[in-house]
């Protein structure tokens, strides 16, 4: 019996690595939103392009549809856009949430909507245009609420604007397949249930 | 041209690492002297090709070399040249060559310093340090190429290093902590040999101390410059975060310092034999998990490399034959293995048990709180996170108990230790402690705050004991100097370690109930209070570095109108990398740190400051410098040197009996 003790060291870290080997190929960033299952934040901000236009919870409610927290200073969210405007051919309606860099006055950034909005036009031109349309992010408070820690970003939300899903990290045909791809046909044809019932 | 030399130099170190770890093993079994004979020279130029591969890294970096893909995204022209030279192993790619230069170094180091050793002992070390060198050699060849370039389309201005890694402190922190990590595969090496060679008598142990001694003084110097880098570094005061990277560093280190102390029993009484050689396992099989969590991003931290799963999993790989290879052999050969050296209840050996059941215990906790949310997200039970609060509390109440053995510890004597002679010194101990204590305390004008007070008792408790206790050796040796000269030096080391371990408590915890801080809002001319000290904002101004921008404030401190220091805070942006830099002004002294971080601009020409006095806060890294102080101080014990004459007299067995008996 004692004998067998020495083998004690070998089976734990035979069991350790078990969880070293699946904690390789498992995204240690991705963690469950503290938001999932819950409605979407309150937010009053305006749209990117025209800042008169202002939008809120209610009037994105309706229909399922893909949130993507972006910004044009974002290498990974430049190459996501080819993908999700294929996504956008295929019929899927996603919204842009525009996450402007913080502005440091003490070096002498100051903040210029219409430069910015020249930017976005730009490489929305140049890698494709994903976007229904994109809600800036004033004060990132709409962001702050999401529990958004990095760009890029994605949420599922659902015809009552319920969050049913949170990613961390680009979106790519292996992410929306595995992933997105089912729930998302799921909550539409739970929407047009829904919207047949409704009187 | 010279990266491509690079290249080839650690090519031909992979060769001969892979030589060694053939030839000699070959040797050891065949008992063909000539192929043993040739893992000194087969070690020395391993490391000969290694430190070449380094150099021509460090060249193309000197040499703003943009084709080299890893040069130009971490370094840059306007670079000062010695950030340029430390960018060489700022990168997961570049800190790998270095890596690897350190361990053929420490290969060819034991060839050459081991003249003592049978050369068939020898020989298996060498074997096992060849293939160890083998696995990271490949690691740093096939998975993480330094050398890789980019032509013919190359940046002509490179990415800049890291703001963060641009620092004195960066420049030998992580090349200490590589000895150290690295130097226990030196103990790892010790180990495997005394296992294949099935012999356990305390020689092992007495060859491997001074290696294991060394790499646990080089590991302790590179927590501790990482600790002190962080707190200077990073603009908030704090000296240990946690983070699951310090902690890889951190559970070597605890498993390190066990194994020193059981290599003592081992050596002297002949015990503990499986129980030494699975911690000099351990030990090396942390650090190489340490190096497997940082490189592989299973672990979400701020030092981690950018990550790469191929990586991870080469890495895996490497653990499962290095650590799960080791523990077979060990489970097999160990089954036979018998100690017989008998001892009471009340002895150095039970102490020492004493300390290696602390000293897992705070790495089981370090272990868990690592590694529980990764279980736990694996099991599927959704994300946990363990912070500073779980660490905190575990560890306050682990330095209790380990603190008051501490104290008594070196009082023990082995086998058999009787109560009474220990009450009158213990007695006496005990009320030095108090005025000591009491002392500080009023000194430091403190009154509240028991644990602050708990802290003061046990760093007293153990100082005191270790002065006492070497006071009283010194006596029994002989009058004066020449009482103080018999003493070992050995014994000295222990006793200024241990007395660095009672002087980072007291930095610990005055530092922790004491610090004081501020967040204002400061003009020109505006003047803050905190702790007694006066802090005026003389002046605001635009700072122009080579590759920084940013803005500067020079303060003035005074106490009770009396001028203190100047002091001279920065926040830098760097400008390629358009990443914002704290650089905190501090004002060091042993009783306390003035430390003044600029915050955010704010409207009307005004800045927001952090004003923090740090009470003892110097005593934490003072502590650790002393534990290391003492282990190279116990490096220079004679025994470690006076057997190479005797040991051609001797044979090997009952030499060590005659040493220690």
């Amino acid at each position: 019996m004692r004998k067998w003790l020495f083998f004690a060291p070998l089976a734990i870290f035979l069991a350790v690595s078990v969880f070293l080997y699946t904690g390789l190929f498992s995204d240690p960033w991705s963690r469950d939103s503290a938001l999932l299952n819950r409605p979407m934040p309150e937010f009053d901000l305006p749209d990117l392009m025209q800042p008169q236009q202002r939008w809120n919870r209610e009037l994105l409610t309706g229909e399922p549809f893909l949130l993507s927290v972006w910004g044009v200073w974002c290498p990974t969210c430049k190459a996501q856009l080819r993908f999700m405007t294929e996504l956008r051919e295929q019929g899927i309606p996603i919204i842009g949430l525009y996450y402007p860099l913080p502005v440091d006055p003490a070096f002498g950034d100051h903040f210029s909507l219409g430069q910015l909005q020249r930017d976005v036009q730009r490489e929305l031109a140049y890698f494709g245009d994903p976007y229904q349309f994109n809600i800036l992010d004033e004060n990132r408070r709409l962001s702050f609420d999401l529990g958004v820690s990095g760009s890029p970003e994605t949420f599922l939300v659902d015809a009552d604007g319920t969050i049913r899903m949170h990613h961390v990290g680009d979106m790519n045909p292996r992410v929306w397949r595995n992933l997105f791809a089912t729930a998302f046909e799921e909550l539409q044809q739970a929407a047009l249930v829904y919207q047949e019932v409704k009187p | 041209m010279i990266p491509e030399l690079g290249q080839l130099a650690l090519t031909f170190a992979f060769v001969l690492s892979l030589m060694l770890g053939v030839i000699p093993l070959y040797g050891s079994y065949t008992g063909n002297e000539r192929a043993l004979m040739l893992g000194k020279p087969l070690a020395i130029a391993s490391a000969l090709f290694a430190g070449l591969a380094f150099a021509a890294l460090s060249y193309a970096f000197y040499t703003d070399d943009f084709t080299v893909i890893n040069v130009a995204s971490n370094s840059s022209t306007v670079l000062p040249w010695y950030y340029k030279l430390t960018a060489t192993w700022g990168s997961h790619e570049g800190s790998m060559v270095l890596w690897v230069w350190i361990l053929t170094l420490w290969t060819a180091a034991v060839a050459l310093f081991s003249k003592q050793l049978p050369l068939l002992m020898q020989g298996r070390i060498l074997g096992v340090m060849g293939w160890i060198g083998v696995g990271f050699i490949a690691f740093s060849l096939f998975m993480s190429n330094a050398f890789e370039r980019s032509l013919p389309y190359f940046p002509a201005e490179g990415n800049d290093l890291n703001p963060l890694l641009q620092d004195f402190g960066m420049i030998i922190h992580p090349p200490l902590l590589y000895m150290g990590y690295v130097g226990f595969a030196v103990s790892f090496a010790f180990a495997i040999a005394a296992l294949l060679s099935g012999k356990f008598d305390s020689t092992w142990a007495r060859w491997a101390r001074p290696w294991t001694l060394a790499a646990w003084m080089f590991l302790t110097l590179g927590i501790m410059l990482g600790s002190w880098w962080a707190y200077k570094e990073l603009g908030w005061g704090g000296w240990w975060f946690w983070d699951p990277v310090e902690n890889a560093s951190f559970m070597p280190w605890l498993v390190g310092t066990a194994l020193i102390h059981t290599l003592a029993v081992t050596e002297k009484r002949g015990t503990f034999k499986s129980w030494t050689v699975l911690l000099a396992l351990a030990t090396f099989s942390l650090s190489l998990l340490g190096a497997f969590l940082v490189r592989s991003g299973v672990l979400v931290s701020v030092h981690s490399f950018a990550t790469d799963p191929s990586r991870g999993l080469f890495l895996l790989v490497f653990l499962l034959i290095v650590i799960g290879g080791s523990l077979l052999l060990y489970a097999l050969r160990m089954r036979s293995v018998r100690s017989q050296a008998r001892f009471e209840l009340f002895s150095r050996e039970v102490m020492l048990w004493g300390n290696n059941v602390f000293m897992l215990t705070a790495t089981l906790v370090v272990f868990l709180g690592t590694l529980l949310p990764l279980f736990h997200q694996e099991l599927g039970l959704g994300s946990i996170s363990i912070g500073e609060p779980f660490f905190d509390a575990m560890f306050f109440y682990l330095t209790i108990p380990f603190s008051l053995l501490l104290g008594l510890g070196p009082w023990v004597r082995w086998k058999q230790q009787k109560w009474q002679p220990l009450i009158p010194p213990m007695a006496m101990i005990a009320v030095a402690t108090l005025i000591v204590a009491v002392g500080l305390m009023a000194a430091t004008q403190s009154v509240q705050a028991n644990v602050a007070l708990i802290g003061l008792l046990l760093g007293a408790w153990v100082g005191m004991s270790a002065l006492g206790e070497v006071g009283q050796r010194i006596r029994q040796f002989g009058q004066g100097l020449a009482g103080i000269r018999k003493l070992s030096a050995s014994h000295y080391g222990m006793t200024t370690a241990h007395i660095g371990f009672a002087v980072m408590v007291i930095g610990i915890a005055m530092t922790t109930t004491y610090s004081v801080e501020r967040d204002v809002r400061m003009q020109v001319g505006d003047t803050v209070s905190l702790s007694g000290y006066d802090f005026t904002l003389l002046d605001l101004y635009k700072l122009d570095g080579p590759n920084f921008g940013g803005e500067a404030a020079d303060l003035k401190v005074e106490r009770d109108g009396r001028f203190i220091t100047n002091l001279h805070a920065e926040k830098r942006f760097y400008t390629i990398q358009r990443t914002v830099m704290t650089e905190a002004a501090i004002h060091a002294r042993l009783s306390r740190d003035l430390y003044v971080s600029l915050g955010e601009a704010l409207p009307g020409d005004a800045w927001s400051f952090k004003v923090q006095v740090k009470p003892f806060v110097r005593w934490i890294w003072l502590g650790g410098l002393l534990m290391a102080i003492g282990a190279t101080w116990s490096l220079f014990d004679q025994r470690y040197r006076r057997k190479v004459t005797r040991r051609l007299k001797v044979p090997a067995r009952n030499e060590a009996e005659v040493a220690h008996a």
